[in-house]
């Protein structure tokens, strides 16, 4: 196995609706001072993969368009999946491995806001039992929230916790969307949005671009004064028929955080775009309280979709290198109710 | 937003509408058809799966993704809630457009439980572990919204005759409506369609000239903004076209054969494509051609087909017709290359 590190991170600022900028224009940037930041020649990047999905903002290969931001004379070698951009940096990582590059800058980017993502996402399901019936993601989450509810000691409080601590974390995240500082029993004393989810437990709908490049062996070492070792990357997925599961738990979670050797965590970037989802995470990868869990803020601050994975990983090599942790924990997740989790662990020098 | 003023529309944000639809046609296989059949059929089945029962049915054991035999149990009508949602603002997706529940309901005799609606009184109706029973619509097509459920003792008896045939295909519309402002440098090619003129984008590093500009120099990578506007002329040169015959296709408007052509302005290192062109006849067009666009009147120009795509772009109903400038015509080898 070659060692391979995250060597730079960058991001936009979420918002609710980007409509000053295209795709392209939002990422020319980000991808600019992810180049700039990895000490990386831009020339020797050896190959690019990116994240991102059509449906989003309704144009037809726009994953094409954005091979814009790249700059793509002389020719570059790229790859693009229709996933969330964890999943991107994983086919970069297997293609440092397989020794067919040196780096790679990974990248994506969602604009959900001319759409309805509620609707759009309905498309991700079982055509035949499930996208039918419209079973839109929060209507999905508010079930997985009941079952964790039902079947275990965590509470509506806890979820209200967890929604408190990541926004008010995010006030320090310049990136962020959805900060500030909430009192639970204030929050406990919303109406249900879809129960038992209340509007506090969901993340907000955001537009977003992230880049981040790694490298391997001496290629890192001679960039970065501080590379972020990918000490462990795995995912793993389950059934999408929900009644196959058991919603309280995440066994791909488990499983992936096994794999990647998910131990002595300092800090957990987990992608958990509701409260009840960063419970069950926690749960999954055995994080105890003496883990800080996103500093960032994590999804319920900023979700824009396709992005949020890979922002969670860019996030984790950020406590790395602020000091904040040895070893840290980026993790992505992907489909309804924590279906396909990806789970990176990142550790210093 | 858009304001007519005296007849003349002036833009300052363009707002955009597309609806994206795609109708799925999908075959189903030996265990989501007869499932759907036997749904149009007012009976639900599960499939064996070991000493288990699945429902909905799957191809597949899915601890160890054998295929399984299609050895179909009857179970329900009714069962039990496991868990549960309440839904008080449905979406024009939802099977009701009234406040309804999502639960996952195991029927009587399966071993799984399936993503379902029901449709109860109020969120106080509903519980974990309360029964349910499937309740059918009148009109089935074989399809998982054929049914749908109801407190036990809610349930109505429905006559339920047998369809004809085996269900073996759905059909599935997905229908997308996105809405938005034109990015700021299409509003700005818009705005100059509707005064007339063809207003491009001038890289500041190369110098290159497209239309419309894409607010970035894609091979610079550098962003663009007004100051590299530029106005094109209204003449240019044919590059390229073909001859369209058209086919008479339900809504084809065009009866007569006709030219697209891909028209460089003079001073544009990208063509503008797919100008249709009526006033010529076909078999005196030929590349290299210089014409001139003729604009409509202003009161006639209207740009509600420019959108945001990348890849197609178009004119508006602005031009209303090339004309040629009587120049001689431009040997290939002085085209322009395109950037």
């Amino acid at each position: 196995m070659r060692d391979v590190a995250v060597v730079s991170f960058a991001q936009t600022k979420n918002v609710r609706r980007e409509n000053r900028r295209n795709e392209v224009e939002m990422l020319i940037p980000v991808v600019q001072e992810a180049v700039e930041k990895s000490g990386v020649p831009k020339q020797e990047i050896g190959f690019y993969c990116s994240g991102s999905s059509d449906y989003l903002a309704g144009q037809s290969f726009s994953f094409v368009m954005a091979v814009d931001c790249l700059g793509a004379w002389p020719p570059i070698a790229e790859s693009h999946v229709e996933m969330d951009g964890a999943w991107a940096l994983y086919e970069a990582w297997i293609k440092i491995q397989c020794g067919e590059a040196d780096s790679a800058l990974i990248f994506s980017f969602g604009r959900s806001s001319p759409g309805v993502i509620r609707e759009t996402l309905v498309l991700q399901l079982d055509p035949y039992t499930l996208a039918p019936l419209g079973a839109d993601p929060v209507s999905l989450a508010a079930l997985q929230a009941r079952a964790l509810l039902e079947s275990t000691d965590h509470s509506e409080r806890e979820m209200a916790e967890v929604a408190a601590r990541n926004r008010s974390n995010a006030k320090n995240n310049p990136y962020a969307q959805l900060t500030g500082d909430f009192d639970v029993d204030e929050l406990l004393a919303e109406p249900y949005f879809v129960s038992p989810l209340r509007k506090h437990d969901c993340a907000p709908i955001s537009d977003g671009a992230t880049a981040i490049v790694i490298a391997a062996d001496d290629v890192a070492r001679k960039a970065s004064k501080k590379p972020a070792w990918i000490r462990g990357i795995d995912h793993r997925i389950e059934s999408h028929q929900l009644g196959l599961r058991d919603l309280s738990q995440s066994t791909s979670t488990s499983l992936a955080g096994e794999k990647a050797g998910a131990i002595d965590i300092d800090v957990a970037e987990l992608h958990a775009p509701f409260s009840h989802q960063e419970l069950i995470l926690r749960d999954a990868l055995s994080l105890g309280d003496d883990v800080k869990i996103n500093p960032s803020g994590g999804a319920l601050a900023a979700n824009s979709v396709m992005v949020a994975g890979l922002t969670r990983i860019g996030e984790a090599a950020n406590a790395i290198w602020d000091g904040t942790a040895r070893r840290a924990l980026g993790h992505a997740t992907s489909g309804p109710c924590l279906q396909q989790n990806l789970v990176c662990v990142l550790e210093g020098e | 937003m858009a304001i007519k003023q005296e007849g003349v529309l002036t833009i300052s944000e363009f707002p955009t509408t597309f609806t994206l639809e795609y109708p799925y046609t999908r075959t189903l296989g030996p265990v989501i058809g007869p499932f759907l059949t036997a749904l149009r059929d007012g009976r639900i089945l599960g499939i064996r799966c070991g000493s288990r029962v699945l429902c909905p049915p799957l191809e597949f054991d899915p601890d160890t993704g054998e295929t399984l035999s299609p050895d179909f149990v009857e179970v329900g009508p009714a069962g039990c809630v496991e868990f549960w949602t309440w839904i008080a603002e449905p979406s024009r997706k939802h099977p009701f457009q009234e406040p309804f529940a999502f639960a996952q309901v195991k029927l009587d005799g399966a071993d799984t439980a399936m993503t379902h609606a029901v449709k109860a009184a109020g969120p106080e109706a509903m519980s974990a572990g309360m029964r349910v029973k499937a309740q059918f619509r009148e009109e089935r097509t074989g399809a998982i919204t054929d049914v749908y459920f109801v407190p036990e003792g809610d349930a109505r008896d429905v006559a339920i005759a047998p369809g004809e045939g085996e269900v073996a295909i759905s059909t599935h519309l997905i229908s997308l409506t996105f809405e938005e402002n034109l990015y700021p440098s299409r509003a700005r090619y818009a705005q100059g369609l509707l005064d007339g003129k063809f207003i491009g984008q001038r890289s500041p590093v190369n110098g290159t000239v497209s239309i419309p500009g894409k607010g970035y120099d894609p091979l610079a990578r550098v962003l663009m903004t007004e100051a590299d506007d530029v106005e094109l002329a209204s003449t240019g040169t044919a590059t390229s076209f073909t001859v369209i015959t058209p086919i008479q296709y339900k809504g084809q408007t065009e009866t007569e054969p006709y030219v697209s052509a891909s028209i460089f302005l003079d001073g544009a290192d990208q063509a503008l494509s797919m100008q249709n062109i009526y006033s010529i006849p076909v078999d005196e067009f030929r590349e290299g051609m210089r014409l001139r666009a003729i604009f409509k009147p202003a009161a006639e120009r209207n740009v509600d087909n420019v959108d945001n795509s990348w890849m197609i772009f178009t004119t508006g109903n602005v031009i209303e017709r090339w004309e040629p400038t009587g120049e001689p015509d431009v040997p290939p080898e002085e085209f322009p290359e395109q950037i």
